[in-house]
């Protein structure tokens, strides 16, 4: 019988998680502290799945940005009484070889509001993290370039961070307005 | 998350398929789907806790969240790859601790006065390595290739070309040990095909400041919130010992002459440098560095330049407006005390310089740019001079100070992904001296990194 089968898989399921707390990295900011800095007066952050499609649609809007597959974003709505103020989007790209953990957040018209790296893993590049280039994207939407070297412009020494994380908010602005965007 | 999302994925399938149109069927298939929302939220729960680490959450449960698609796909149908799509997650990534990576480039050379020299090369390939022993400590690697062929018989070179342990200690700050990249320049510690214009390297950063360029020891680097970024170490230095006055290497590279690349280096002598970079302003980068140190390499009385000095200095800008990018950097060495070995040189074609400096001013503009491809033709102009000046010798016994040769290079870098670059050029020099490589010329290159 197959229930039985799959009621004793589903603790090995769960066993299965701590083997994915490996994660290396210099954490900047967690993201609590990244909804509170974006958010300070809301009262709730409720996740909000988005399913495949809509990730997909999102990505198909925005093809060049060949950031690989397997793409997931955690998507938070922050609320107060009930009014989505905005939304925070904790997202992953590799920088040259590691993943670069940030989060996004945007208004309620879906213009950036805020950039926080959350997570660096490596050496070099890590100048991406530099408030003078991550306050260039507030105010960006969907309906903006995005990209380095056009509205965004690149560090030097730090070009394929640049180059991802800014590939990454392009692909993130395109998730707002495919999947989160109130009619 | 991948294996657990495999095996909710195998719990489904081995539901669903064991699930024949039968009375328990519906009980079923409703005890499966209150089971993948609780592991749904259990999921949610660990990548919670694993991004906010030990921080709470200051969010609402995450159990029940609503699903939002777009029109396009409307029908309710609960899949298994929904349930795993529900799930707010990690990809996985950056979660292993081992990293490979790697960049190699390809050059051709045509002489214009001598097609007769020309010449391919598989110039190098490179594979690096990066090993995390925990959230702070990591090792780093790279192991390098030249010029094809490495044996008794063949020119080619394997080298490790850097090779160290980082710790950080915070953020802001962390130490290295083993041998590192020299940080000075743009090119020296970046120095990845695709990270410059035209198929060669540019001369003063191989000729004035040799790239690439490493030592072993100790650095210690940090950064600020401000853009300000610095890097200061002890490092073994040149061994000026190995000074060769008939070979033109000593006039093609000074230091790079007398290099030791953490082979049984001698160390008797030590260096220390100092580099600073600020980046305040995004597209802007200003720096700057020095690197001093004794390379006499040794206590005994018989060698004429024991206490001999090497100093290298630079500064550089760079600007990034847009599709521009505009660059200028000079750098200075001088080599001291000189005067006693260099007699025992006299007769030789190239005793060792006092003062050797480099210079150039580069403009390339990205012409053409799909997102993924892209085109940027580019001008540089080097003004260098590896052998500026002599310490005095007796008259009639020296050799004239080195004429200052000028390169002129057109070219352009096409991107076909921003990782990969074919590159083409042309070199014009004002000076021909083929002992030491400068002979105006056609170049074409195609580089890599991942």
């Amino acid at each position: 019988m197959a229930r039985p089968r799959a009621l004793w898989l589903l603790p090995g399921a769960l066993a299965a998680l701590p083997a994915y707390h490996a994660a290396y990295a210099v954490q900047y900011m967690s993201v609590a502290e990244a909804q509170k800095a974006a958010f300070a007066d809301a009262s709730t952050f409720a996740p909000v799945a988005v399913d495949r499609a809509a990730l997909d649609a999102a990505l198909a809007a925005v093809p060049d940005s060949a950031l690989g597959t397997g793409w997931a974003p955690q998507v938070f709505a922050a609320k107060k009484d009930g009014a989505t103020e905005g939304w925070l989007i904790v997202d992953q790209v590799i920088g040259k070889a590691e993943a670069i953990t940030y989060a996004l957040a945007l208004d309620a018209q879906g213009a950036v509001t805020r950039l926080e790296v959350l997570e660096y893993r490596e050496t070099h590049g890590g100048e991406i993290r530099l408030p003078a280039w991550r306050r260039q994207f507030v105010g960006k939407t969907a309906g903006d370039p995005v990209r380095l070297d056009a509205d965004i412009h690149n560090i030097s020494g730090a070009t394929l961070s640049c180059r991802h994380v800014t590939d990454g908010v392009r692909r993130l602005l395109s998730l707002h307005a495919h999947a989160l965007k109130t009619a | 998350m991948h294996r657990v999302t495999v095996l909710v994925t195998a719990v489904s399938l081995a539901l669903g398929a064991a699930a024949p149109a039968h009375a328990e069927d519906e009980a079923l298939r409703k005890e499966l789907e209150a089971l993948r929302q609780q592991v749904a939220a259990l999921q949610a729960e660990v990548n919670e806790m694993r991004t906010a680490k030990a921080t709470p959450v200051v969010t609402a449960q995450p159990a029940v969240a609503p699903v939002i698609a777009p029109a396009s796909a409307a029908t309710p149908a609960p899949q298994p790859a929904t349930t795993v799509a529900q799930t707010p997650p990690q990809r996985g990534i950056g979660s292993d601790s081992t990293r490979l990576w790697g960049y190699g480039e390809l050059n051709y050379n045509h002489p214009t006065g001598d097609a007769g020299k020309s010449q391919a090369d598989l110039r190098r390939a490179v594979l690096g390595f990066s090993h995390a022993f925990d959230e702070d400590t990591h090792v780093y690697g790279e192991l390098e290739w030249e010029h094809a062929v490495t044996s008794a018989d063949d020119q080619g070179e394997s080298e490790v070309e850097q090779l160290y342990v980082e710790h950080r200690l915070n953020p802001e700050l962390a130490f290295r040990a083993g041998l590192t990249l020299i940080p000075l320049g743009f090119l020296n510690e970046r120095h990845e095909p695709t990270n410059y214009y035209g198929v060669e390297r540019n001369f003063v950063e191989s000729a004035i400041i040799p790239s690439t360029w490493r030592e072993g020891g100790l650095s210690l680097l940090g950064s600020t919130e401000s853009g300000f970024s610095w890097n200061v170490g002890l490092t073994t230095s040149q061994n000026l010992r190995n000074w060769d006055p008939s070979d033109p290497e000593g006039r093609i590279s000074p230091l790079g002459a007398i290099h030791q690349e953490l082979q049984l280096a001698s160390a008797r002598d030590v260096a220390i440098y100092g580099a600073a970079n600020w980046q305040g302003v995004p597209g802007l980068t200003l720096g700057g560095g020095v690197f001093s140190g004794n390379i006499g390499q040794g206590d005994d009385g018989g060698f004429l330049a024991a206490d001999s000095r090497a100093t290298l200095g630079e500064v550089h800008v760079r600007w990034q407006p847009g599709p521009f990018d505009l660059s200028a950097l000079y750098a200075r060495g001088t080599i001291s005390d000189t005067e006693q070995l260099n007699l025992t040189f006299v007769g030789n074609p190239y005793p060792v310089p006092k003062s050797f400096w480099g210079s150039y001013v580069q403009g390339a503009w990205r012409v053409w740019d799909n997102g993924r491809s892209s085109l940027a033709p580019f001008v540089r102009y080097e003004a260098f001079n590896t052998a500026a000046s002599f310490e005095s010798v007796p008259l009639g016994l020296g050799v004239p100070d080195a004429d200052t040769e000028r390169v002129w290079t057109v070219g352009v870098n096409y991107y076909l992904t921003p990782e990969v670059v074919f590159k083409a050029d042309y070199q014009h020099f004002n000076i021909t001296d083929e002992l030491l490589g400068y002979g105006t010329r056609f170049d074409l290159g195609v580089g890599y990194q991942f």
